[in-house]
């Protein structure tokens, strides 16, 4: 090991990381089984917004959720940049994209090239678009670190950012995705739980409204258990809301002192 | 490698001025103004014709005649190994080109002023012979779709092998890369709008073998008339 | 892009409102579903399907390659779709990559199941050869000939299609090999084809919400007047395998359970019906 004393190394080895760890074997029925990071299976992890990280933007805004670390930048509502048709609504695009360093492999994040096409569905129902004809709303969201749920983070962080951008929305959008292990469901999973799931299912919705925006399912699951995993979310979409908005408070009123 | 048996039979039993199986459809794909399907063998295209339409890029637009695209693709499934990328390369961007100019050359492009012609040609199998499959498909979608044309273009390949003229390269014989070519004549007009050589080794070209497959193509499109 | 005049499209709201389409169908009735195996012979396995105007052909090949590390006793599975321009003008160059990505993780996420693997509707454990060493890799291509509407349905059932049609050629495995080798010598058969299983493989409904209720195999006229749409995946054992929303407008939760419960039921039907055309596609095929 390189940190030994009295060896004196002239380079610097670093020492092998947690991740090389065996996922731990857990049965159908084991109910004890620990998270990898100790939360309870219907724990999230904390979440942490912060409004205004790019000077240059509309409006942006930073989110991170244990090892997932997000960055969402705003643009516009601006001239569409194509020679485009008349449009009496704006138009919304969405870029997710991934820092070659995001990744445990690196560059790995280009694998995902589903979730700008989805950012832009989770969005396009909350935002909105009439309020702005003829222009273009530009969204662009870089994954900074990978570390688990990277699609909901996203899509909680870009309704952020949307707001502190001035974009008229008619509620905030909030994103939480369970996974389903053996038996049981666990709430906003980890990377390491991710690559074992058996089912995923992630629910972004404007909580206040009680309206969902978007739903996907994969693997397979009996209808008891989406009732379960439904309901989870949204109970988690609500109180993650509440920490957006007071987030956004906390700015306003930064702001106005 | 042995094309052409002593007892004058190739490789898949026909003889050497025999084209393989054609058969034709119209209107394989409903939403499109014009369409067809055309088989040869194996090589299997569809075309589909939309227009004549308003011009959508408005500084391509000619005030004087028609605006003819063109887009080949190929797909994934459509050769023996499994293609990665099945459009723009350099060869359909050829093939396009090809199709393009040859349809120009026989639709009535200054009845139709202001306005665009869009084919569009999708190999689902190829087994050689996919140039001139695409020409016939082209032609039979846009009559379909009622554009007005001077004459049916119809196309046919030859290839030589073995000192004897072949007619209608399957993909084993075209892949043995003797000389071949490809020919598109308007058989009504007895004009050529159409001839291509690929990998001209030896001077001699068989005329032949094209000049038949013309007499081939054209006996068949008049028999489809009617 | 469908244009549709305002009248145009209050016939439509107002049809669907009263239980009865421009086409004379029913809400959740599907168009005529026509099935037709064989059709790329070049192909392991393939089938196009035609629904009312929308035309696709899906096709199986198989390779073998090598297990992932992580899963060695697993076969691999890649679904990839295109969108032909001769669909849809629009297509054309790179304008149907958006589409085309679309689908393709669309009917990833309802067949292969979840990272683990498990809910998969196809067996990759049955794909394997030598644990470790060899594994079929199964490669599936989808293409949309023609398009009017429910697409993802019509590209469903034609993988399913083309996986009943797919026969996989039985390997024998050189036993002089031994273990120390990388890669041990193969035998592939070219009589012997191994017929894949394909009960476990679910069927895509997709319930397209216009005005208050929704429909089922929308054409793409009533998809233009679409508030939103689900595609839930459901197989045999009426199990969800994969569900996807689309659409801009958010939907109330119990209204997407009920929505779910419905897809249940008429996926039953849809199933039993495909299944019948299935085997009498590949009934009409052996006679020819």
């Amino acid at each position: 090991m390189a940190g030994k004393a009295g060896a004196t190394p002239t380079t610097y080895t670093p020492s092998p990381k947690t991740q090389r760890k065996k996922p731990p074997i857990f049965k159908n029925d084991d109910v004890d089984w620990v998270r990898p990071d100790g939360r309870g299976f219907h724990q999230c992890r904390p979440a942490f917004f912060r409004t205004g990280a790019v000077n240059a933007a509309a409006g942006s805004a930073y989110a991170e959720f244990g090892n997932t670390k997000v960055i969402v930048s705003v643009f516009g509502p601006r001239e569409s940049k194509k020679a485009m048709m008349y449009s009496d609504i704006g138009r919304l695009n969405c870029n997710v994209s991934y820092t070659t360093f995001a990744t445990p492999i690196r560059g790995q994040g280009s694998d995902n090239k589903e979730f700008s096409s989805m950012l832009h569905k989770a969005l396009e129902g909350a935002i909105m678009l009439e309020t702005f004809p003829k222009t273009t709303v530009d969204v662009f969201a870089l994954v900074l670190e990978s570390g688990g749920s990277d699609l909901p983070v996203v899509i909680s962080c870009a309704s952020v950012a949307l707001a502190d951008a001035g974009i008229m929305m008619y509620d905030l959008v909030a994103s939480v995705s369970v996974s389903c292990l053996g038996k049981n469901i666990v709430i906003d999973p980890v990377l390491e739980e991710e690559s074992y799931q058996d089912g995923s299912l992630m629910i972004t919705c404007m909580p206040s409204r009680y309206e969902v925006t978007q739903l996907t399912i994969t693997g397979e699951w009996s209808t008891p258990k989406i009732n379960e995993g439904m309901q989870l979310c949204l109970d988690a979409c609500s109180k993650l809301a509440n920490i957006m908005r007071s987030c956004l408070k906390e700015a306003a009123s930064a702001s106005d002192e | 490698m042995e094309f052409v048996s002593p007892e004058g039979l190739r490789l898949d039993g026909r003889r050497p001025t025999e084209m393989r199986q054609i058969r034709a459809e119209l209107g394989a794909v409903a939403k499109a103004d014009g369409s067809a399907v055309f088989e040869m063998g194996n090589t299997k295209v569809v075309a589909a014709v939309y227009g004549p339409r308003e011009v959508q890029n408005r500084s391509q637009q000619l005030s004087d005649q028609a605006l003819v695209r063109c887009e080949y693709s190929m797909a994934n499934f459509s050769t023996g190994d499994r293609m990665r990328k099945p459009k723009g390369d350099r060869r359909s961007t050829e093939i396009s080109l090809v199709i393009r100019q040859t349809m120009e050359a026989c639709i009535m492009t200054h009845l139709m002023p202001r306005s665009q012609i869009d084919i569009f040609v999708q190999v689902l199998q190829a087994d050689g012979g996919t140039r001139s499959a695409c020409i016939n498909a082209a032609t039979l979608a846009l009559a379909d779709a009622g554009i007005p044309m001077h004459d049916l273009v119809t196309s046919c390949s030859a290839g030589y092998l073995n000192s004897t003229p072949l007619l209608d390269l399957n993909y084993v014989e075209d892949s043995a890369r003797g000389p071949d070519v490809t020919v598109g004549i308007l058989p009504k007009l007895d004009k050529v709008t159409l001839l291509q050589r690929i990998s001209c080794r030896l001077c001699m070209t068989d005329t032949t073998g094209e000049y038949k497959g013309i007499r081939i193509s054209t006996r068949w499109i008049n028999y489809n008339e009617g | 892009m469908v244009g549709l005049s305002l009248g145009e499209k209050h016939f439509i709201q107002g049809g669907i409102a009263q239980d009865l389409r421009s086409d004379g169908r029913k809400r959740l009735t599907y168009r005529p579903i026509y099935v037709e195996t064989g059709v790329i012979p070049q192909a392991n396995g393939s089938a196009r399907v035609r629904m009312g105007g929308t035309n696709v052909i899906a096709t199986v090949k198989a390779e073998l390659g090598r297990p992932s590390q992580l899963q060695p006793d697993k076969g691999k599975v890649s679904i990839h779709i295109d969108c032909s321009s001769t669909a849809e003008p629009v297509f054309e160059g790179r304008g149907h990559e958006e589409l085309s990505t679309e689908l393709s993780v669309s009917l990833q996420r309802s067949l292969l199941g979840g990272k683990s693997g498990s809910g998969a509707g196809i067996d990759l454990s049955s794909l394997v050869v030598v644990e470790g060493k060899i594994c079929w890799d199964l490669y599936i291509d989808g293409l949309v000939v023609c398009s009017d509407g429910n697409l993802l349905d019509a590209l469903g059932a034609a993988i399913k299609a083309a996986l009943s049609n797919t026969g996989i050629p039985r390997v024998q495995v050189a036993s002089s090999a031994s273990g120390d080798e990388d890669q041990p010598e193969v035998d592939i058969s070219d009589e012997e084809f191994l017929q894949f299983d394909t009960s476990g493989v679910p069927v895509i409904v997709t319930l397209t919400k216009v005005g208050k209720h929704y429909i089922a195999d929308a054409t793409a006229e009533e998809e233009s007047q679409m508030s939103s749409a689900v595609s839930i995946s459901v197989n045999r054992k009426g199990h969800i395998c994969g569900l996807t929303k689309r659409g801009g407008a958010g939907l109330d939760p119990s209204i997407i359970l009920d929505m779910i419960s419905v897809a249940k039921h008429v996926s039953e039907k849809l199933m039993n019906k495909l299944d019948s055309e299935i085997a009498a596609a590949e009934a009409s095929e052996d006679e020819s």
